[in-house]
């Protein structure tokens, strides 16, 4: 009689379980990903208890820096060409296609006019490693901020403004901010903050 | 690890039987689920979860073809004056001028927290217990705030912030300073060599 012996198996573990779960958090992070823009610096906002959510679409964005640089940037790549193409032709100047193209892939910028075509010419690695000196908005001297703002809003008037400020930004900046886009009659804006919890008993009315 | 296939499905048995090999219907599931962890690393760490929000912020028009609309003076005794300093430094002047001989005395450095949020609700319940509503039913209580060249931005959020958590509805921002407020505060609000960093 042959002997009955157990079956050899190799050890195995059943990943069916496993793969369920990880793909169900794929499937989650997937769809709920938003994602992080490559910005022109890095900005550390304040807080603030605000609970406004700032609005996904239809928003131009001043970035204050630490150093006080001034970044502008509009959200949807086709304004992004046509606000180029405004400003292009109210001061005169002319912009290759791949100069645009390349201008529309930039969430930021920070560039004096002047200075913006050279930044375009160079290769796409390069340009992020470029320090950018920010555009001019002294309220005195020469002030660029608010032909970018015309040339945004011509390009799409429902955009909105979302001023984005480092924390250690100083004042000043932030006022000739303001003075740029008072000199535009906007005097309606929102400040980008992170979230912060209310004192406790705190109630909106 | 999960196993493949197994050989030798018909061997060693002697009876020299040809059968067709025993395929196993287990699927190796090691590089799916490897591949699917790499993913969700990916996307965690790709993706903004915390949106940040945004407070909103009017300002008085500026254009200049605009008629002034008529007001009174405010009184000096419903005001608290903030003036933002140099690290974070708060300066209060609280229901007194400026130009008072004795807001020298009066003016008090506070840092930002709890401190101001007592000073500021200490200034609320005076000035609203002192005095009547005016005919449009706001309360008399009004915070100018005056920050300076040697403030951050920070302090403007978190001042206006203030605003909010204490429900002062009316305040102003100011963005110079009078001739008399500049010798209170002296060198308090003159930038410094070394804050050029």
């Amino acid at each position: 009689m042959a002997k009955v012996r157990p079956k050899k198996h190799p050890p195995t573990i059943d990943m069916t379980a496993m793969t369920d779960v990880a793909f169900l958090l794929l499937t989650f992070f997937i769809m709920t990903a938003t994602f992080k823009s490559q910005e022109a610096a890095e900005i550390d906002t304040p807080s603030s208890i605000s609970s406004i959510k700032v609005p996904d679409s239809d928003i131009m964005m001043i970035s204050i820096g630490n150093k006080g640089e001034v970044f502008f940037g509009v959200d949807a790549q086709p304004d992004r060409v046509a606000m180029l193409e405004n400003i292009a032709t109210s001061k005169g100047l002319t912009f290759t296609d791949a100069q645009k193209k390349k201008f529309s892939n930039q969430a930021s910028f920070g560039f004096p006019l002047a200075q913006l075509k050279g930044w375009l010419d160079l290769a796409g690695p390069e340009m992020g490693t470029v320090k950018q000196p920010g555009i001019p908005t002294d309220s005195t001297g020469v002030s660029e901020l608010a032909d970018w703002v015309y040339a945004a809003r011509q390009a799409n008037p429902k955009l909105r403004i979302a001023i984005k400020g480092d924390n250690s930004a100083k004042f000043p900046t932030f006022k000739n901010v303001l003075a740029n886009l008072q000199s535009q009659n906007i005097n309606r804006f929102n400040l980008i903050t992170d979230a912060e919890e209310p004192p406790a008993g705190w109630k909106v009315d | 690890m999960a196993e493949i296939v197994e050989s030798g499905g018909g061997k060693g048995k002697g009876d020299g039987k040809v059968r067709a090999k025993k395929l196993s219907t287990r699927v190796d599931m090691t590089p799916m689920v490897d591949l699917g962890f790499l993913l969700i690393t990916f996307f965690m760490l790709a993706t903004t979860l915390s949106k940040p929000t945004s407070m909103t912020l009017n300002v008085p028009d500026k254009q200049e073809d605009k008629k002034e609309q008529e007001t009174e003076p405010l009184k000096a005794s419903k005001v608290l004056t903030v003036f933002l300093g140099r690290n974070d430094d708060v300066y209060l002047l609280d229901g007194i001028a400026a130009d008072d001989d004795k807001a020298k005395d009066q003016l008090k450095k506070v840092r930002f927290g709890s401190e101001l949020r007592s000073e500021v609700f200490k200034a609320q319940t005076r000035v609203n217990s002192q005095f009547e509503k005016d005919e449009e039913g706001n309360l008399p209580f009004v915070v100018v705030i005056k920050p300076t060249e040697v403030s951050t931005y920070k302090n403007v959020v978190d001042i206006l912030d203030e605003m909010a958590i204490t429900k002062t509805k009316r305040y102003a921002m100011v963005d110079f300073l009078t001739d008399t407020e500049k010798a209170l505060l002296g060198d308090k609000v003159t930038p410094r060599p070394e804050d050029e960093n």
